[in-house]
C-alpha cells in the first residue's frame, strides 16, 4: 500500500514538473523577478499556441480560437461599446459643479495615459488604478464617487482607454520602494492560488485550461488579459470594469469575492498588467 | 524502460512522501474510497471516516444543541473570511440553519451548521495549503 | 522494480474481487446521471465527454468518460478520484467533489455508478 501511494504521488509530481523547477525561485520576496515572470509567461504561451503572434494576445480568446474570432470580428464592425465611448467622452468633458473637469486631475489632461495604470504610489504606499483616480478626482472636486463596476465609471474609463489605443503598456515596479515588489508578489500569489469550494486558481483556467472547453466556453489566455478593459460583455449586455470581472471570476470559484478596488484586486491588476508590458492598450473591448 | 526510469526518479525526488501516511492522509484515503461511517485502522488504532462536524451534528436535536453548533460554525467562518478564504455558500447555509432553528427543525439545523462549519474549516486549510504550494503552477 | 509491479498487480486483483460485488440499481444510475449533468450538482459534463445521447455540449478540460472499467479496475479508486483529484495531481483543475462537500457521499456513489457503465 505504501509503495502504491508513493507511486501515485510520484506520478502527480511529474504532472506538476512541467510547471515548476527549483522550488522557491522567483516566488519569495527575496527572489521574485517580474521580468523573468513576464518572459516565462510569454514562453508558456509560445509553446502552447505556436501559431499566435505575441501582439495578438490583446485579443484574448480570439487570438487562439479561429472559430470564435470570425464571429467577434463581425461584432467589431459595429462595436457594441461605441455609444459608451461617446457618452464617456461627454462625461469626461462635462464640468463638475466647481467648473473643473477630469482633465485637471491627470497627466496630459487625461488623454493617452491608460498604459501607465496601475502604478505604484510611494506616498500612499499602494497600487493606484485608473478607476480609483477617476473617483478621487470627483471627490477632490466636491462630487460623489461613482460605483466601481459599471455605468459612468466604466464609460469614462472606456473613453480614456480609447484615447490611449495602441499605446504600449509600461508598468513599473520602482526599486526604491520594496513595498511595490511585495504588492506585485501578492498579486502573483493570488493569481496562482487555488481557492473557493471549487478549488480553482486563475491559472487553472487561464494557463493550464486556456482554450479548452468548459461546456461551451473557452477560457482566454492570461497574457493580455487586462489590455481591453473596460469591456462590453455580451453576457452583461453592457460595459463593465476589470474589477467587476475579477469579482465575477472570483465568485465562479465559489468563493465569497473581495470588494472591487480592494488591495488584493489592485495587486492582482498590478501583476497582470505588468505581465502585459509590451502589449498595446486596445480597450474598450467586446467579449462574449 | 523510460517509464521505469521516470518513476524511479519521481520516487527519488519525493523522500518525504515515502514516510508513512499521516492520520489526515489515511482519513482522506478511506473517506475518499468508502464514504462515511466506515472504520479504518491507523497505527494500530481504529478510526471512523466521519468528519468531526458530522459527529458534532449527531447529538440530541434540541434548540440548545443546534444553536451551539451554529455559533461554532459562524466563528469558524469568520476565521476563514479573515484570511480571505470564505466560500460562497457558507453564509447561505448559516442562514438556513438559523431559519431551521426558528422553525423548530433542529436536526436539519444541526446538519446545515455542520456543513457550514466544515466548509469554513476546509477553506482555512485551503489557505494554509496555498501559502505553501501556490507556486506549483507558476510557469518557469 | 519487479517487486513493485507485482505488488501493484496483487493490489489490483484484490480490488477486483472486492469491488463490483453487487450491481447498481437503475434508480442509482439515474440519480448519478442527474448529478453528472446537473449544473448546480456535479456539472461533470462541463469538462468530461460521455457517450450518452443526453450529453449536450460537453467540455473537454478533463478526459472523456470511456473505458472506465479498464482505467479503474478498482471502482473505489475511481470514487477516490472523484472525491479529491488533487490527491494524485495537486494542480488539477478538477474540483474535489467529496473533500469540499460539493456533492454528498450518496451523490458521489451514484455518479460513480453512472460513469462506470461507460
Amino acid at each position: 500500500m505504501k509503495i502504491i501511494k508513493t507511486l501515485s504521488l510520484g506520478v502527480g509530481l511529474m504532472a506538476v514538473a512541467q510547471f515548476t523547477t527549483a522550488a522557491g525561485a522567483g516566488n519569495t520576496i527575496e527572489t521574485v523577478d517580474p521580468e523573468a515572470d513576464r518572459m516565462a509567461l510569454q514562453n508558456f504561451y509560445k509553446k502552447r499556441f505556436p501559431d499566435t503572434e505575441l501582439d495578438d494576445y490583446v485579443n484574448g480568446i480570439y487570438s487562439v480560437d479561429a472559430a470564435s474570432r470570425a464571429q467577434w470580428e463581425e461584432l467589431e464592425e459595429f462595436p457594441p461599446y461605441e455609444f459608451a465611448v461617446e457618452e464617456g467622452e461627454r462625461l469626461f468633458n462635462e464640468p463638475f459643479a466647481n467648473g473643473k473637469t477630469y482633465a485637471s486631475c491627470f497627466a496630459n489632461d487625461g488623454v493617452g495615459i491608460r498604459q501607465n495604470y496601475p502604478y505604484w504610489n510611494k506616498q500612499e504606499g499602494t497600487v493606484k488604478t485608473l478607476e480609483m483616480e477617476i473617483n478621487e478626482c470627483r471627490e477632490k472636486n466636491g462630487e460623489k464617487p461613482l460605483k466601481w463596476g459599471k455605468g459612468e465609471i466604466a464609460r469614462i474609463s472606456a473613453y480614456m482607454a480609447w484615447t490611449s489605443r495602441d499605446n504600449v503598456f509600461d508598468i513599473k515596479i520602482p526599486e526604491d520602494d520594496p513595498r511595490a515588489l511585495a504588492a506585485y508578489l501578492e498579486g502573483k500569489k493570488f493569481f496562482y492560488s487555488k481557492r473557493g469550494q471549487l478549488n480553482l486558481s486563475c491559472a487553472n483556467c487561464h494557463l493550464q485550461g486556456s482554450n479548452v472547453r468548459i461546456r461551451a466556453d473557452l477560457p482566454s489566455p492570461a497574457l493580455g488579459h487586462v489590455s481591453h478593459f473596460p469591456v462590453f460583455r455580451s453576457k452583461w449586455g453592457e460595459l463593465g470594469t476589470l474589477h467587476r470581472r475579477y469579482k465575477g471570476c472570483h465568485k465562479d470559484s465559489r468563493s465569497k469575492p473581495q470588494e472591487m478596488q480592494s488591495d488584493i484586486y489592485r495587486n492582482l491588476e498590478y501583476f497582470q498588467t505588468y505581465m502585459s508590458n509590451g502589449l498595446v492598450v486596445n480597450g474598450p473591448g467586446a467579449r462574449k | 524502460m523510460k517509464k521505469t526510469l521516470l518513476l524511479s526518479a519521481a520516487i527519488l525526488l519525493t523522500p518525504t512522501w515515502v514516510m508513512a501516511e499521516t492520520l489526515k492522509e489515511a482519513f482522506e484515503t478511506h473517506r475518499a474510497m468508502y464514504g462515511k461511517d466506515h472504520t479504518f485502522t491507523w497505527q494500530g488504532k481504529e478510526y471512523s471516516t466521519n468528519h468531526p462536524e458530522e459527529l458534532e451534528a449527531r447529538v440530541e436535536p434540541t434548540q440548545g444543541n443546534a444553536t451551539a453548533l451554529l455559533e461554532l460554525a459562524k466563528a469558524e467562518n469568520k476565521k476563514a473570511a479573515s484570511v480571505g478564504y470564505e466560500w460562497k455558500l457558507t453564509r447561505g447555509l448559516l442562514k438556513n440553519a438559523e431559519a431551521a432553528i426558528k422553525e423548530g427543525e433542529y436536526q436539519r439545523a444541526l446538519n446545515l451548521a455542520a456543513q457550514a462549519k466544515y466548509h469554513a474549516r476546509i477553506g482555512i486549510e485551503q489557505h494554509a495549503y496555498a501559502e505553501k504550494n501556490w507556486q506549483l503552477s507558476v510557469p518557469q | 522494480m519487479r517487486k513493485l509491479t507485482l505488488s501493484i498487480c496483487a493490489a489490483s486483483l484484490f480490488a477486483l474481487s472486492a469491488g463490483g460485488a453487487h450491481a447498481a440499481s437503475e434508480e442509482m444510475i439515474a440519480e448519478g446521471k442527474a448529478v453528472f449533468m446537473g449544473k448546480s450538482r456535479g456539472n461533470c459534463i462541463s469538462c468530461h465527454q460521455i457517450n450518452d445521447p443526453d450529453a449536450n455540449l460537453p467540455g473537454n478540460q478533463g478526459p472523456p468518460m470511456i473505458a472506465m472499467k479498464q482505467r479503474f479496475p478498482d471502482k473505489r479508486k475511481l470514487r477516490a478520484q472523484v472525491w479529491d483529484a488533487t490527491r494524485s495531481n495537486p494542480i488539477s483543475i478538477m474540483p474535489p467533489l467529496g473533500k469540499h462537500w460539493i456533492l454528498s457521499e450518496e451523490e458521489i456513489d451514484a455518479v460513480v455508478e453512472y460513469i462506470y457503465q461507460f
